[in-house]
């Protein structure tokens, strides 16, 4: 461990610039602003170098957070940015969406103190340094091993494959549903969290690497993974979860009632914030509810509200609870998001032409604790309360589409839809077909995805370099 | 339906449950996707544990235990019946399961206030809280998975 004695603890976290609540409520344009150098350096300076980083075995995928770190406390960007990227393809973007209070910073030393090293913006920096200074890095790439892998889905999990996959040598080609690659990165974190640019220069990266990126291509439907099986060598299926859950209450039917994917795509890939410079508006509503208490929420309610809408969260817990970045509750709180708290959606109520016009929920209260010790929330007889709305986004959940586990004999798939596959190589059981991401774990993040993506294509390699 | 001993009760009861597992497999037999015809097998098999239970029960080989208050999570008691299809998934699965096992909680219930005789009113509310246990097992499922409202 580390000898704290030897320095003078340095427990101020260096703030980020954000944009002011009352403006960005206002606009779409990326929330958080990034630390300038000095800040960066004078927050990377705080880092002790603890003898036993606690921090590495909490990162997912084990980047080496002191020595990158260090770097920047040395001014050497260039050097801090290689070691982030040995084992971070996506720096930019798990800088900005990675639970890092859950992560990395939640074991630093300093966390009980409340002090711990900002390591997610201290990784955002980085990547934004690297992009506005330089072409970005090319890296060595090896000779062709004539294979050829195809991968399904063009998420976190899929792209991290095919950047691993092409440096050894082997032809990549990604088969993407959508017209745009990225995944949730392009069509459900808005804009304000997201800068889409960040992910197109990400894709950009891969193509001029070589991967060969194809889109408007629904495996399962345009060509199954057996066709694709009869060309490519081994095939990663990284499709995420992309089939949204509705309540099953009364009143779904109705117009105005959305899944937050539908919610979240208007917006984000078919830019419906743009109308009229983009053909696909969302309806502007005047008072929206989201139901549900995790990211997607957040995203949901706060996209809501800078279309201009009064905007609430309906969550059947409290808010110790909220699955959501704290950092994500805290900003939309700032911002005027409305949260209804131990409240839970009981049915919807329609006008005579079939929009939704409200909802009704019941005040919930925590029961006693069960054998696990959790309290769950119990309904209040008698507690109903009708609020007037003319939208609702359903935000309660995910899971895989079910097209490709219906079109690919033999793969199995668990209860909920998931494509099983080996935590550790993401093998599946059809032979030559891998899986990782969403779609194995169900809906989780964006670095889970990444490290999965990257099991997986150590395990095709070495399946490549055995035939 | 003779329901004047505590053993008539149970043939009942047991007739029920083989009911219920009948049910189940229907479903599962019916099921386009094979993992969730899976969930439906093994709803079965709990049925048919039960059966075992209220068998040994009725040998002689085994006491019901009316144990404490059971709770009650009330998930299902909102939600819409579900259309019996073959392209259900593992949620909807849940929700037929929960209101199953509401319908035969109330069902005992309802036959434990039709009599007077206390003997008999004691063991029909104890099946009553057996299918309340039942229920919640599913409920706990169900919020489990599918209330996290990531
Ligand atoms: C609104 C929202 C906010 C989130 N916020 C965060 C956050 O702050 N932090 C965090 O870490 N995580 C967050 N997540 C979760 C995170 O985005 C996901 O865990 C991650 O994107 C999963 O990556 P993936 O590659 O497995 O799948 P995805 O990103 O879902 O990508 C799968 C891709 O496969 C494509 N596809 C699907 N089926 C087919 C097919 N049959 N043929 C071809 N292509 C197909 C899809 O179109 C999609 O592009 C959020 C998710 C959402 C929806």
């Amino acid at each position: 461990m580390s000898d704290p004695e030897k320095k003078t603890l340095d427990l101020r976290r260096r703030e980020m610039p954000k944009q002011p609540p009352e403006v960005r409520r206002y606009n779409f344009n990326e929330v958080a602003l990034g630390y300038s150098a000095e800040s960066a350096v004078e927050e990377a300076k705080r880092c002790i170098q603890c003898k036993k980083p606690l921090c590495i075995p909490n990162c997912p995928v084990e980047i080496n957070i002191p020595a990158f770190i260090k770097s920047i406390a040395e001014r050497d960007f260039i050097g801090a940015v290689r070691i982030l990227k040995d084992k971070n393809c996506l720096p930019a973007v798990c800088g900005r969406v990675c639970p890092q209070e859950e992560q990395c910073e939640k074991t630093c030393v300093f966390h009980k103190k409340g002090g711990q090293i900002a390591i997610g913006r201290l990784e955002r920096f980085l990547a934004d340094w690297e992009a506005q200074q330089r072409e970005l890095e090319m890296p060595e790439i090896l000779p062709s091993s004539g294979r050829k892998v195809a991968i399904v889905g063009g998420g976190p999990a899929g792209l991290t494959v095919a950047g691993d996959l092409i440096k050894l040598g082997h032809k990549v080609t990604v088969f993407e549903a959508l017209h745009r690659m990225g995944g949730v990165l392009i069509y459900g974190i808005p804009e304000f969290r997201l800068p889409k640019v960040i992910v197109t220069r990400e894709v950009e990266y891969l193509r001029k690497l070589g991967v060969e990126l194809v889109t408007d291509f629904v495996v399962g439907k345009t060509r199954s993974i057996d066709s694709i099986l009869e060309e490519f060598d081994a095939v990663f299926v990284g499709s995420g979860a992309g089939l949204p859950w509705f309540m099953e209450i009364p009143g779904e039917n109705l117009n105005g009632v959305y899944s937050a994917n539908e919610y979240l795509t208007r917006l984000n890939l078919m830019k419906g914030f743009l109308f009229p410079k983009y053909h696909t508006p969302v309806k502007s509503h005047r008072r929206v509810a989201v139901v549900g208490g995790g990211n997607v929420a957040m995203d949901c309610a706060r996209s809501a509200l800078r279309l201009g809408a009064e905007s609430r969260i309906i969550y059947r817990r409290s808010r110790e609870e909220l699955p959501a970045r704290l950092e994500e509750v805290e900003n939309a709180e700032e911002e005027g998001v409305i949260f209804d708290f131990l409240t839970l959606p009981l049915r919807y109520i329609g006008d005579e032409n079939g929009w939704v016009k409200a909802i009704e929920c019941q005040k919930m209260e925590l029961g006693e604790p069960d054998a696990s010790g959790r309290r769950k929330p119990i309904p209040i007889e008698g507690s109903e309360v009708i609020y007037p709305l003319d939208a609702v986004v359903c935000a309660i959940g995910n899971s895989p589409n079910p097209l490709i586990g219906a079109t690919t004999p033999g793969l199995k798939i668990g209860k909920k839809g998931n494509i099983e596959a080996d935590e550790k190589t993401g093998a599946t059981s059809r032979e030559k077909v891998w899986a990782g991401g969403d779609v194995v774990t169900g809906a989780a993040t964006v670095i889970l995805a990444m490290g999965a993506g990257r099991f997986a294509a150590r395990s095709i390699h070495e399946y490549l370099s055995s035939l | 339906m003779n329901l004047n001993s505590v053993s008539q009760i149970l043939d009942f009861a047991i007739e029920k449950e083989e009911e219920a597992a009948q049910f189940y497999r229907d479903l599962a037999a019916k099921m386009g996707q094979q993992h969730v015809g899976e969930v439906f097998e093994s709803f079965a098999r709990e049925e048919l544990e039960h059966k075992a239970k209220l068998i040994a029960v009725r040998q002689g080989n085994m006491t019901l235990i009316d144990s404490q208050r059971i709770t009650d999570l009330k998930i299902g008691d909102h939600l819409v019946e579900i259309v019996l299809s073959p392209d259900l998934e593992y949620k909807q699965a849940l929700i037929v399961a929960m209101k199953a096992e509401k319908a035969a909680f109330q069902l005992y219930q309802g036959l434990a206030s039709s009599t007077d005789d206390a003997n008999l009113k004691g063991i029909l509310l104890t099946l009553a809280k057996e299918e309340a246990r039942h229920k919640l097992r599913f409920e706990i499922e169900y919020e489990e998975n599918f209330l996290r409202e990531n």
